[in-house]
């Protein structure tokens, strides 16, 4: 089971002490972040102010809007409980993955804002920080979506010209490019970009026409990616996506699978003139993956046990696999060895199943209106996610509500409701962000560059996102 | 990774399918085929009966199943071991558990399935088996090694492959069709009774064609030939934009246009892919309107692309000429056209519709007769909202008093000898030989 350990590489010690350092690093810079409109660096001696930026400019980027990525950067936001931090170390001491923590209910149920905490607070810990001052730094806050702006900018128009001179068929054509409106995150392609360009970096290549290949390949996963949304939606008989009606509430059940398959075979014709072997092995990899997934949600009966497991290898094949596959194609064209090529294929890993993770959290905390989809959607469609899945250990009453899967009236809400009771959400957040840190130690094995920063980067954004 | 496979279906041919199945501890999957093969069976003595009954003609000079088996010996494959192969994966027995609670529901997909599961002569089951004989036929280049051949069928481990994903993405099509639309709009979509089998059905449709799609994306990389990747999925695009052609009723079946639609004379001559670039798309806009190439165009992209293309890609994989490729193109499109043409005039070929048939409302028979008597379209405009409401018996008759059986014949004749024609290119072998019985069989059918 790959997918369990975040990576066999790093004995578990080293990692914890990481994991201890990142976070006194993010309480950092958050409490900094935080007081930035009212102090000066100077009132913070205890920081180690020559690591954290010297200029109080950098910080203006966070105010930016990330291309829907909305990190949380109002002041009121940023604040570290010690709550929570203290609960984070807890969980650490306990079993290292995301033990039980009963101490201390004082999380406020549906939103994880932090409260406000005291300056004591972090004197109490900055200590703790000059002790370990090597940490993952950024002291340059990098918007992975600026230093992308050539490849990206244009990156939808070019995804609908090219299903566009595939047909002849105008309502084809209309159908496969619903989904490539520019409203999306972009998640995938501005991932693929950037593990694309430090790799080149890493490897001192900087060939135009290796890029452009390597912009096919991120092409490529976000045609994917659309491709199974598609599918998917005739399948969940869902409404609404994205804010919008989705596609199997506009057009026929039968031309919208058929405009599913339209759309990986234009991908697949792309990928295909890019004429790797190597490559298509690799890319053809998704989709096995992407429907062995599907078939692993279809259903099936497994214990208490393996259910944990079961739930991150169907993750890993439905969200991961795309990620980390399209990054390992990008070192496999860029013909880095195969060391690098793993760290590619980890650290997508990595990030895709902290990106999936947290997006199961959001199912249960965000609103309608900001996720473009009803909330405990995947409750209604019968899954047992993260959330539920360590629920389940404070609340064994939900053990036959997910094994019917949310059948029975009021199994929906009851199972809403005690996942916000128990620490369910929090333990989520935090097995998302031991992968988002084992993702930033992967980054760090790369040649440093502003695209191996900005890999440092999304693993803050995606453990961050309100979307 | 392919020769091992190779392997295990090699003893898998040694046992019987039941046995095999039974050590894969799939019971569910037993039960359910052999459910299926009772239905069948009744099915068919019933539709043998009147078949005797109707025709009692003579026994034709090519018999269809013997030039099957006997060019399934050529090449040494068995038709069933395609099938399976991958109704042995885990996916699939999933799939087959699944598929049990909609036994007795009235989704298209359990259809699909029947009609997979038996090898009548209705349905061409062959295609993997035409690849490999082409394959056959036009033999490899001097310069592949010995261990990329199978000897004793005289074609390439890879051919074996790509004939093998011929078949998954043929599948995969059929299953995806038979999704049913539920759009709130229509008919399927209200009848609550229904709802769920259906909406069931869907995702297992869906699923399963996705897993045929995505495994044959795996062998096809695994070719490590990336003309043949470009070509092979130019077919699946093909595939999905023939089900956007012309009007469609609420289910998509296809409606034919309205006489007099097209202002403009359409081109009187064949349209065909850009042979050098296979991402442009058939240029169907320039024959509509003109029943021949207009047929032609829809069954390119429906059947004669795939079949086709991967004769093509076939030769390809051999090291063949440019100009053998293309040659093996024509040749499997023709065969794909002369097959279909064959298949639309079936339902004509008895004096009254047999109970519970219809035939397509694009088949040539259709298209001809709108052409000499466009008055037949105010039938056929009963079927915009769903195709069952026509009275096929009566557009039935109204055919067979033109000529547009004896057109489509025509048609079917045309078609075969181009695909006979295109034959002799290809050294007299006994594939060749097995290939052009196939084709004689198939025109006295």
């Amino acid at each position: 089971m790959a997918c369990l350990s975040t990576s066999g590489r790093v004995a578990y010690g080293t990692r914890r002490q990481q994991t201890h350092k990142f976070l006194c690093q993010l309480f950092l810079n958050h409490s900094l972040r935080g007081h930035r409109h009212s102090s000066s660096l100077s009132t913070t001696p205890g920081f180690g102010t020559h690591r954290l930026s010297p200029q109080p400019l950098h910080f203006g980027f966070l105010s930016r809007r990330f291309h829907g990525l909305n990190i949380n950067s109002g002041p009121a936001a940023v604040h570290m409980s010690k709550d929570y931090f203290d609960l984070l170390q807890n969980s650490h001491s306990a079993n290292g993955s995301c033990g039980h923590n009963s101490r201390r209910s004082s999380h406020r149920s549906n939103n994880l804002q932090y409260s406000q905490c005291s300056k004591t607070n972090y004197r109490q810990h900055s200590s703790v920080h000059t002790q370990q001052p090597a940490g993952p730094v950024r002291e340059i806050q990098i918007d992975p979506y600026i230093i992308l702006d050539d490849e990206l900018k244009y990156f939808y128009d070019d995804v609908r010209d090219l299903l566009q001179s595939g047909t002849s068929q105008s309502e084809l054509d209309t159908i496969a490019c619903y989904y490539f409106d520019g409203q999306g995150k972009a998640l995938r392609p501005m991932v693929t970009m950037l593990m694309a360009k430090a790799i080149n970096y890493h490897l001192n290549n900087d060939s135009h026409q290796l890029v452009h290949k390597q912009r096919q390949i991120a092409l490529f996963s976000e045609m994917v990616h659309s491709a199974s949304l598609v599918h998917d939606d005739v399948i969940d008989q869902s409404d609404f996506r994205r804010g919008k009606p989705s596609v199997n509430a506009l057009w026929n059940h039968k031309k919208v699978t058929m405009a599913g398959d339209y759309i990986l075979s234009i991908a697949s014709i792309m990928i295909a003139r890019l004429r790797s072997d190597d490559v298509t092995i690799v890319l053809s990899q998704i989709l096995t993956d992407l429907v062995q997934g599907e078939f692993m949600q279809l259903g099936s009966r497994e214990t208490e046990n393996e259910r944990f497991a079961h739930y991150l290898t169907k993750t890993y094949r439905k969200t991961a696999s795309l990620i980390a596959n399209a990054l390992k194609a990008t070192a496999v064209i860029a013909q880095a060895d195969e060391n690098v090529a793993e760290v590619a294929f980890q650290y997508g890993r990595n990030i895709g199943l902290a990106f999936q993770l947290v997006d199961d959290m959001l199912d249960f905390v965000s609103s309608t209106e900001t996720m473009g989809k009803p909330t405990a959607a995947d409750l209604k469609l019968g899954l047992a996610t993260a959330p539920v899945l360590f629920a389940c250990e404070k609340y064994p009453e939900l053990n036959p509500m997910v094994m019917r899967r949310f059948s029975e009236p009021g199994d929906v809400e009851r199972a809403f409701e005690l996942v916000h009771k128990s620490h369910g959400l929090e333990q989520t957040r935090f097995l998302a962000k031991k992968h988002c840190n084992e993702a930033i130690r992967l980054a760090q094995e790369l040649t440093e560059s502003p695209y191996q920063k900005g890999l440092q980067v999304v693993a803050d954004l995606v453990i961050n996102r309100m979307k | 990774m392919y020769r091992a496979s190779g392997l295990i279906m090699q003893q898998v041919r040694q046992r019987t399918p039941i046995q095999a199945m039974a050590n894969k501890a799939a019971p569910a999957l037993i039960t359910f085929t052999w459910r299926l093969q009772q239905q069948q069976r009744g099915t068919a003595t019933s539709s043998m009966s009147t078949s005797t009954k109707q025709t009692a003609t003579p026994p034709p000079r090519h018999d269809w199943n013997r030039a099957v088996s006997e060019a399934e010996r050529i090449v040494g494959y068995p038709t069933s071991f395609l099938s399976l192969r991958w109704l042995l994966s885990d996916e699939i027995a999933n799939v087959a558990l699944h598929l049990r609670k909609l036994v007795g529901s009235a989704h298209p997909l359990m259809k699909t399935a029947k009609h997979l599961l038996y090898n009548g002569k209705n349905t061409m089951q062959a295609w993997g088996l035409i690849v490999l004989l082409v394959s056959k036929a036009a033999g490899h280049a001097a310069n592949i090694p010995d261990v990329e051949q199978d000897k004793s069928a005289g074609v390439l481990h890879s051919q074996r492959a790509l004939a093998e994903v011929t078949e998954m993405i043929r599948i995969s099509h059929l299953v995806h069709n038979s999704v049913v639309n539920l759009q709130s709009s229509t008919q399927a979509g209200q009848d609550a009774g229904t709802y769920d089998d259906m909406s069931f059905g869907n995702k297992i449709g869906l699923l399963t064609g996705d897993y045929l799609l995505g495994h044959s994306s795996a062998e096809l990389a695994n070719l490590r030939n990336q003309e043949v990747v470009e070509l092979i999925s130019s077919a699946v695009r093909d595939f999905s934009e023939s089900e956007f052609i012309g009007e469609r009723d609420e289910q998509n079946n296809p409606l034919p246009y309205k006489p007099g639609t097209f202002q403009m004379p359409s081109l009187n001559v064949g349209v065909d892919f850009n042979e050098h670039d296979v991402m442009a798309p058939m240029p169907i806009a320039q024959v509509l309107g003109n029943p021949e190439q207009e047929w032609e165009c829809r069954n390119i992209l429906n059947a004669g692309s795939l079949l086709g293309k991967s004769c093509q890609a076939s030769l390809k994989l051999a090291g063949q000429s440019e100009t053998m490729q293309r040659q093996a193109y024509r040749f499997g499109k023709h065969l794909a056209l002369a097959w279909q043409a064959c298949l639309d005039a079936e339902p004509f070929q008895c004096p009254t519709l047999p109970l519970d048939v219809t035939f397509s409302l694009v088949s040539a028979p259709v298209l001809f007769h709108l052409e000499h008597d466009p008055s037949l379209y105010a039938q056929l405009e009963k079927g915009k909202q769903s195709v069952e409401n026509i009275d096929y018996d009566k557009v039935h008759k109204a055919i067979l008093a033109g000529p547009a059986l004896a057109k489509t014949k025509a048609l079917q004749r045309k078609h075969t000898e181009a695909a006979l024609s295109v034959l002799q290119h290809f050294p007299a072998t006994d594939a060749r030989q097995a290939l052009e019985n196939i084709i004689l069989a198939m025109q006295d059918l």
